[in-house]
């Protein structure tokens, strides 16, 4: 960051497929303990590959029914990681000026869930009955709203909806808005619950996910295999609690790592096919942003979705970026454990770099036993890697669309002249 | 005794967690943190389970559990055919003819 007000990440919150917390998550991962799984709903016998990671455990509930209604299940999934990101956080709202607290969230579908119910009474069961707080239920905004309703956050309050990199893009410009004197302390990250009919048969339908390993449903996503098929769907929610340095050394707040780096690039080539110069330029801008050199950078979480269009794309665009020191460069897609959480993976993906950061170890990528030849990086297969002295991360999240945003954490270091 | 009361009653204290002594008819609605959002589930649930229609906004001066409960009797048996109808099937059904 080139400018005074630097932005700092002082609470993570996580309810992923890998677990109820960002710690138990990071744990799963670096045990390359995947969540994928068969789906057992009766609906998911309609399915193709009836495969997906759901989290680890139920939302914790957050009020009573009449409360609840009003709420997609990606909405109460937001809330949980959100509590807790407040909780790790120690933030006090009563110690904090309303205003200069805002909430950005990243979404793809939204309410997709609720409005698959309502498909599903309306066409389905041919009934004219819908429940009443399906709008409530299923605007893309809601949980932005439900935020700044629970945690007294009365400052900007957006919802961004770029596809896979929704969340990534919530958290870069709730940096932004930091830097920039709009506010003090931000909540932002992203929720998706996508584990529903009408959403799986439409990715179905794109050709875009999974074949389901027969043996072993765990194993059906290998991000840069060479037998890989595709993505597997998963939900859940991550946020990071963002503050300005002041702002959090005032308070005491824990210091976890500077949000150092944001970056964004529209390939503007193609709806779906990925483009190597759009990936590399959205990590250019944010190494630019961050003012570190790309060797300064000790691990990069993958995209990694494990189609057959990007894991090749995206591995050039690295290449690109990091020239020789590409090859030296640990990079892994946590996606082989944990899915593919659409609008909320990108903040799912920061909070698993920020732990590899704080705690030097390297997640693996899964069930990557033979690479694609195309794919030629040091991928992390199998087993992580530990003891390693990490100064700065970058976690990438591109999108259907061509949206491109990648995010840098570092140590919190004295700025250099 | 009213028809839906007991209903009500049963579907106030789920909803919003309350407990059966606080959910008498001269209780406030506003009391008992039901909003007009609250107001509008409850009309839904209503019409599910006494198969009844009701087209029209429930008018502004229910102030009370047992104001609903008279409102909601005045429709019960302003139906065609009097009684109380089996709970709807799931997706709704019209009252019979």
């Amino acid at each position: 960051m080139t400018d005074a007000r630097r932005v700092v990440v002082t609470g993570v919150g996580v309810l992923s497929p890998l677990g109820a917390s960002a710690i138990e998550s990071f744990q799963n991962a670096v045990g390359g303990r995947s969540a994928i799984r068969r789906l057992d709903a009766p609906w998911a016998a309609r399915l193709e590959e009836p495969v997906g990671a759901p989290t680890a455990c139920e939302p914790r509930e957050a009020g009573p029914p009449s409360r609840l209604r009003m709420m997609d299940r990606s909405v109460r999934l937001g809330l949980d990681a959100v509590l807790q990101a407040l909780t790790d956080a120690r933030f006090d709202p009563t110690g904090a000026d309303p205003a200069r607290c805002g909430a950005f969230v990243g979404t793809a579908l939204g309410g997709a869930g609720t409005t698959d119910e309502g498909y599903e009474a309306v066409y389905g069961q041919r009934s004219d009955r819908v429940r009443p707080h399906s709008v409530l239920a299923a605007m893309n905004h809601a949980l932005a709203a439900w935020i700044g309703i629970d945690h007294a956050f009365a400052g900007p309050n957006l919802t961004f909806s770029t596809a896979c990199s929704s969340a990534a893009v919530a958290i870069g410009e709730a940096a932004r808005r930091i830097r920039g004197g709009d506010a003090d302390v931000m909540l932002a990250g992203g929720a998706e619950a996508p584990l529903v009919f009408g959403v799986m048969r439409a990715w179905e339908a794109l050709r875009a996910v999974a074949r389901m390993d027969a043996l072993d449903p765990s194993r059906s996503c290998r991000p840069f295999a060479r037998d890989r098929s595709g993505l597997v769907l998963g939900e859940g929610a991550a946020f990071v609690l963002l503050e300005e340095l002041g702002h959090a050394r005032a308070r005491g707040a824990p210091l976890r790592v500077e949000l150092a780096g944001y970056g964004l690039a529209n390939d503007r080539v193609h709806i779906t096919r990925p483009s190597a110069e759009g990936q590399a330029a959205a990590m250019r801008a944010a190494l630019a942003d961050a003012g570190l050199e790309a060797r300064e950078i000790g691990y990069v979480n993958a995209h990694g979705t494990a189609t057959t269009q990007n894991d090749p794309v995206e591995t050039e665009a690295i290449k690109r970026v990091f020239g020789a020191d590409a090859r030296r460069l640990p990079v892994s897609s946590t996606k082989a454990v944990h899915g593919h959480l659409l609008g909320a993976g990108g903040a799912l993906e920061f909070v698993l770099s920020i732990l590899a950061l704080e705690q030097g170890v390297i997640p693996p990528t899964m069930h990557l036993e033979e690479p694609d030849p195309a794919c030629d990086l040091d991928y992390v297969p199998g087993r992580a890697r530990d003891g390693v002295s990490i100064e700065a991360v970058m976690s990438n999240a591109f999108a259907f669309g061509g949206s491109n945003a990648t995010l840098i954490a570092r140590r919190l270091v004295a700025r250099r002249s | 005794m009213s028809t839906s009361l007991s209903l009500l009653q049963d579907i106030l204290m789920r909803e919003h967690a309350l407990p059966r002594e606080r959910v008498v008819p001269e209780a406030e609605l506003a009391a008992l943190g039901v909003d007009s959002l609250g107001l509008m589930e409850l009309v839904f649930q209503v019409e599910e389970r006494f198969g009844i229609r009701i087209r029209e906004d429930p008018p502004t001066d229910l102030r009370t559990v047992g104001d609903v409960a008279r409102y909601v009797d005045g429709l019960i048996d302003a139906r065609p055919v009097a009684g109380v109808s089996p709970p709807a099937e799931r997706g709704g059904s019209r009252p019979a003819p």
